[in-house]
């Protein structure tokens, strides 16, 4: 199994460590005020549309058939039972990658709108941070899950 | 100056905000409005807020402290109103519902769950499965050129992807329904078919844990199971 388990509150950065994966909270869930407004806030409209699953389209069709047609077909043909064992042995590397892969896109959408106007106090942390540490937690997750169960 | 507001809570919440700052850069003070009933911390509007980073952090850590000491009603990023004095005039307006909401939410948090499944190993369940998907797909391999097959064996993968995500996204969700209190389903995301938030008490937090871990056993190790909590309780004002 894989679980990632993160707890903000016992984090000393208090919740900086997995913003990304609350963004969508902090910045579409919480409570307003009728009578008061939401700031402007440039970036966020194209950092939604980026993250929505997109499904019904040529692009998306095309890549899940030629995804298909990549797949190893005998194995496809097995019993359910052995199938799950070869799926277990040759997913570590080629799905990883591809989950890796459209995840990074995501943040890296969301590192571009975060970016603007910074100072050279923050550019350190903020240059590994956003970038490194979320498409690592993606690419080790199952490892470091494994490590712990 | 507009004032940009992080939270409503009770008047008798501690408010323990030291240490900490508000949004902007120089990041604002906060302070707090008080009415008979309610309190709310707030700060000034930095003149161009924008979701950086550094802005996001101050308001969930504002949100996260307060969360410790009792319950908290999280406000929407970059809230803003027009000064100090119509936020106390917003407070006594609402001063029943919000009451009414801060004691449903008293000693609860929210815990948000995203899941996801490998694709490959989905792509082979549904070539195992489906007879029609694996006449396409052997069709389109021996006829690289025959663009309609490859459309129709997208579009039926694409159709097995969604049912079968949203069946197990409904299995996963209401196993763990029990262990919390209240539902708040989020849209899925490119990665995730699964992004659900839960409500749950504090006392029944490891309970609640204990659940999710449970679960990502049971499903083995195509799933990846992403817990992220205790959370100020977003989904739930």
């Amino acid at each position: 199994m894989s679980l990632v388990q993160q707890s903000n509150a016992s984090n000393s950065g208090g919740g900086s460590g997995n913003l990304y994966d609350v963004l969508e909270l902090i910045l579409d869930r919480g409570l307003v005020i009728d009578a008061f407004v939401r700031v402007s806030l440039v970036g966020i409209e194209i950092l939604k549309i980026d993250v929505r699953v997109v499904v019904a389209s040529v692009d998306t069709y095309l890549r899940f058939a030629e995804a298909c047609n990549r797949l190893d077909l005998e194995s496809g043909r097995k019993a359910p039972a052995q199938l799950t064992d070869i799926v277990g042995d040759t997913m570590e590397s080629g799905a990883k990658g591809k989950s890796k892969g459209a995840l990074t896109g995501a943040v890296e959408a969301f590192t571009d709108s975060l970016q603007g106007g910074r100072d050279d106090s923050d550019d350190k942390e903020k240059e590994k941070r956003p970038a490194r540490k979320t498409s690592a937690s993606s690419s080790s997750r199952r490892t470091s899950q494994r490590g712990e169960e | 100056m507009p004032t940009y507001i992080y939270a409503i809570t009770a008047a008798d919440h501690p408010l323990r905000l030291d240490g900490l700052s508000g949004v902007g850069e120089p990041a604002s003070d906060l302070r707090t409005v008080k009415t008979g009933a309610l309190g709310a911390v707030v700060s000034d509007t930095p003149a161009e807020l924008r979701a950086k980073r550094r802005d996001l952090v101050a308001h969930q850590s504002v949100l996260e402290r307060l969360m410790a000491d009792g319950a908290a009603l999280p406000m929407r990023f970059g809230l803003v109103g027009p000064d100090d004095e119509q936020v106390r005039a917003a407070l006594e307006q609402g001063k029943d519902a919000y009451t009414a909401r801060l004691s449903e939410l008293d000693g609860r948090l929210e815990y948000n769950l995203k899941v996801s499944r490998e694709e490959q190993s989905l792509l082979r369940e549904i070539l195992a499965e489906s007879q029609e998907a694996r006449r396409l797909s052997e069709y389109t391999r021996e006829n690289p050129g025959a663009q309609d097959q490859m459309m129709a064996l997208g579009e039926l993968v694409s159709r097995e992807i969604q049912g079968r995500q949203e069946a197990a996204g409904k299995e996963v969700a209401a196993s763990l329904a029990d262990a919390a209190e209240r539902i708040s389903e989020g849209e899925p995301t490119k990665t995730h078919f699964l992004n659900v938030s839960y409500l749950v008490r504090r006392d029944q937090a490891s309970a609640f844990a204990q659940a999710v871990h449970e679960e990502a056993e049971r499903r083995g190790d195509d799933y990846t199971f992403a817990l992220n909590g205790p959370l100020p309780p977003y989904s739930f004002v």
